[in-house]
């Protein structure tokens, strides 16, 4: 029974990747998280998230798991559950099943499941089963055949202003 | 012991819940299951079980089965099974009905001993709200 909680005798962690991440993968997080808290790892890896699950540093909310508040993060989060509040992070996966009613900002968004709420980010990503209620704020956006989404599509992603989100989320 | 038979289904197919090194979540997390925490969680977790790894930062409330401590937490912990390790460092308080606490770890604060009945009706208890 308590073998989830034995996993520490690997050691605290695994060794950092000696080489540098890809280019497009190490863009600096929006200003926030970097000035939140002091993170010893460099952002975000570049594996997909199927093969970076198992790293520390992404985050995974499970279906059985409901968040009522803000998860704020300076690498990837994998959403499969329910959020009632925003999200934001390096990179955000919203997966099939998934709920998500609040803003959702980061880098780059793949939304497979629902939102309703904002998506504001660089690069969006709406698989054909994603249900997207209200807008989307973005640079570069793919939508696959099957995608609902009710509310407009703006490519003001980083235009205007630098930081549209933070003012909105305070 | 506890609603073994009802999770395995789930982690099979699915990974567990984990806050990451790099999350922090403002609020209430909720979940039929089990919960790791790397990162920083300010507000109340409710889960079956609990793992608070050495990076984790918690100030809040914990509801669970079971908790395994190893990072800060500031707070109070109602849990049956409470298991505080060397590297955690703990203010507050932890009802329990089973504790250890291993040599080395920082705990200020109480721990009241509570019999099994008094967890069995916790979420709705206006104690644990603070």
């Amino acid at each position: 029974m308590t073998s989830m909680f034995t996993r520490n005798e690997k050691g605290p962690e695994t060794p950092p990747a000696p080489a540098p991440k890809p280019a497009e993968r190490t863009e600096p997080a929006p200003a926030p998280q970097a000035a939140a808290e002091p993170v010893k790892r460099p952002l975000a890896s570049a594996q997909p998230i199927a093969a970076a699950t198992a790293q520390r540093g992404v985050s995974v909310i499970s279906r059985a798991l409901k968040i009522t508040g803000q998860l704020e993060s300076s690498e990837d989060i994998q959403i499969e559950g329910e959020v009632n509040g925003d999200v934001r992070a390096a990179m955000v996966r919203v997966g099939a099943g998934a709920k998500v009613n609040g803003t959702v900002s980061g880098e780059e968004v793949e939304l497979s499941g629902t939102i309703e709420g904002k998506i504001e980010a660089r690069k969006v990503v709406l698989t054909s089963s994603a249900h997207m209620e209200g807008d989307i704020m973005h640079q570069d956006i793919a939508i696959q055949s099957g995608a609902y989404i009710a509310g407009r599509l703006q490519p003001e992603y980083g235009k205007t202003n630098v930081q549209p989100l933070k003012a909105k989320a305070e | 012991m506890f609603a073994q038979t009802r999770k395995t289904a789930d982690s099979l197919e699915q990974p567990p819940s984990h806050v990451g090194r790099g999350l922090k979540v403002t609020g209430v997390l909720d979940i039929d299951g089990d919960l790791f925490v790397d990162g920083t969680v300010t507000g109340r977790i409710n889960a079956n079980r609990v793992m608070l790894s050495p990076e984790s930062f918690v100030d809040g409330d914990v509801v669970a089965n079971e908790v395994h401590v190893e990072g800060r937490f500031n707070g109070r912990i109602f849990a049956l099974s409470v298991t505080v390790e060397s590297s955690a460092n703990i203010t507050g308080k932890i009802f329990h009905n089973t504790v250890s606490v291993a040599r080395g770890a920082r705990v200020d604060g109480r721990m009241p001993w509570r019999p099994p009945s008094y967890f069995e009706t916790l979420t709705q208890l206006p104690e644990t709200r603070p």
